[in-house]
């Protein structure tokens, strides 16, 4: 499948702090591609490369054939869609006039507004001005705003942070929705669950590097100890080793109806996340 | 390049419906009106009185509102936005100019007609005003994208008020101070001497070397302005 996305040997260096070291990637067309690391790992300067708001000290990021020099182009900023926590909207108006302001900005019909709301369940809110909104609802209005255009690729920097478990569930099936229609997503987040809900592989950034890149599925099963957990009616839990060994103590209490459930032991991947760098994805 | 007249006009009106409701600019559009107001009180208003009012319209409005309008762009993240939409830089700079230049126009109309200024050649004049705009449009951008807030750039603002606005009285001590040469060459001393020369009757062999000047200015301005915006667009 074509890459939307190549990363070469990407650094970038402020003064004497480097924040990304010969990071390498690339992202599939319809891939939603999830980068992952705590606060200051690196991520958002990534995106910012991506996007065109950062040079890099050095190596190659292209993304649709665009080289690092051309990702300020305009045809290059009609196919993407930005959600960065520094993106803003204009206070004393409307929810319903700031989506306006950018459909005529990407000539897009002014009908998309209807639809584009419907996706952040902000339909009866419209007429709203952005002033008097939550942290989540602007969060959402952003969103919105970053998929009038249906971008061929978006950028989203921790795009559920500020809102509660209902709506990000919705803007995960909204996600989810504009993948399956061939969107690709550059996702980055420190929601490990969030990460393992959308993405179909994950990179762990670590102090400006790559540490792992993987489907979150093989990642779980190469760091899994392959134990099995039994809870039992009695309140007990046994951890059982893998392989024949445990399936016949399995047997045993599956056949005398003492089992309450049975987990295989795969770590999260904010386990892995801990394993492999020695610290949490916060 | 290209410029999308459909993107100009949605952000200028986007800023027209924002400004109607900023109080900031409600209060800066009083302070040329009542200059008016009060020389309007004397007897034959002078040339020199007609264009301290229209220079303090040119820099209070033109240049103070266009700074404002950059600077909250910049203070509330929106301007980011429109950076990393396909507008061009030409667009959006010359979207977010229309409202000061509305704001100008109708505003040094009502003065005139407050002062009763009636040129003795509306075209010239028309042009030479115009030239201005195209300075202190690039002057308040400029200023705009330097500063970070609101707040900042009402204090930047200050100092161009007063050299802009009321410069060109420092005319009369160039003699005596020769530092203050500079003054004869400032676009609004040009502007008061372009506009004695319209009321002698003069005609454009004697008035192009001031508008020269003056789109000199504004040719400057403009390309420091954009520089600056490129950087901005960097998040270096």
């Amino acid at each position: 499948m074509e890459n939307v996305i190549e990363v070469n040997k990407l650094e970038k260096v402020y003064g004497t702090q480097t924040a990304l070291a010969d990071v390498n990637f690339q992202v599939k067309k319809g891939e939603t591609f999830g980068f992952l690391g705590p606060s200051g790992s690196g991520k958002t300067t990534t995106i910012k490369i991506l996007t065109g708001q950062l040079r890099p000290t050095s190596g190659d990021a292209q993304v649709f054939g665009h080289s690092n020099s051309a990702l300020n182009h305009q045809s290059y900023r009609q196919r993407i869609g930005v959600l960065t926590d520094n993106s803003g909207l204009y206070q004393r108006l409307s929810i319903y006039d700031n989506l306006k302001l950018y459909c005529d900005l990407y000539h897009v019909p002014v009908q998309r507004i209807g639809e584009v709301l419907q996706l952040v369940n902000l339909t009866d809110e419209k007429k709203k001005l952005v002033s008097k909104l939550s942290k989540g609802m602007l969060q959402r209005v952003l969103l919105a705003r970053t998929l009038l255009h249906e971008p061929d690729l978006l950028f989203l920097d921790e795009p559920t942070s500020a809102l509660d478990p209902a709506n990000s569930k919705q803007i995960h099936e909204g996600l989810r929705r504009l993948n399956e229609n061939g969107t690709t997503v550059f996702l980055t987040t420190h929601d490990m669950s969030e990460a393992e809900t959308l993405c179909d592989r994950v990179a762990f950034l670590h102090k400006g590097k790559i540490k792992l890149l993987d489907e979150p599925k093989n990642l779980r099963r190469k760091y899994s100890d392959s134990t099995i957990t039994l809870e039992l009616k009695d309140g007990r839990e046994i951890v059982l080793p893998g392989g024949s060994e445990g399936a016949d103590v399995v047997y045993q209490y599956l056949s005398t109806n003492q089992v309450v459930s049975i987990h295989s032991n795969e770590p999260t991947l904010g386990d892995i996340f801990v394993d492999i760098t020695g610290r949490e994805l916060v | 390049m290209s410029l999308s007249l459909k993107r100009i006009y949605a952000i200028f009106l986007k800023d027209l419906k924002d400004l109607s409701k900023n109080l900031y600019v409600s209060s800066i559009v009083i302070l040329p009106l009542f200059f008016a107001i009060m020389y309007s009180r004397i007897d034959q208003p002078t040339i020199e009185i007609h264009y301290l009012i229209i220079n303090l319209t040119l820099v209070s409005i033109t240049a103070t509102i266009q700074c404002a309008v950059i600077a909250e762009e910049k203070e509330k993240n929106t301007l980011r936005g429109l950076m990393l939409s396909p507008a061009t830089v030409l667009e959006i700079l010359t979207g977010k100019s229309f409202v000061s230049l509305v704001l100008t126009a109708v505003t040094i109309l009502v003065c005139m007609n407050i002062t009763g200024y009636m040129p003795e050649n509306t075209v010239f004049v028309l042009i030479a005003i115009l030239l201005s705009c195209v300075f202190y449009l690039g002057l308040g951008t400029l200023l705009g994208l330097v500063t970070r807030t609101v707040v900042e750039a009402s204090v930047i603002i200050m100092p161009f008020l007063f050299l802009f606005g009321f410069g060109s009285q420092l005319q009369g001590l160039t003699d005596q101070y020769s530092i203050l040469a500079f003054v004869n060459y400032m676009p609004n001393t040009q502007l008061i001497e372009f506009a004695h020369k319209v009321e002698d009757g003069l005609g454009f062999a004697d008035l192009w070397s001031h508008l020269l000047i003056i789109l000199a200015w504004g040719v400057a301005i403009g390309i420091l302005t954009i520089g600056v915006y490129r950087k901005r667009e960097m998040d270096e």
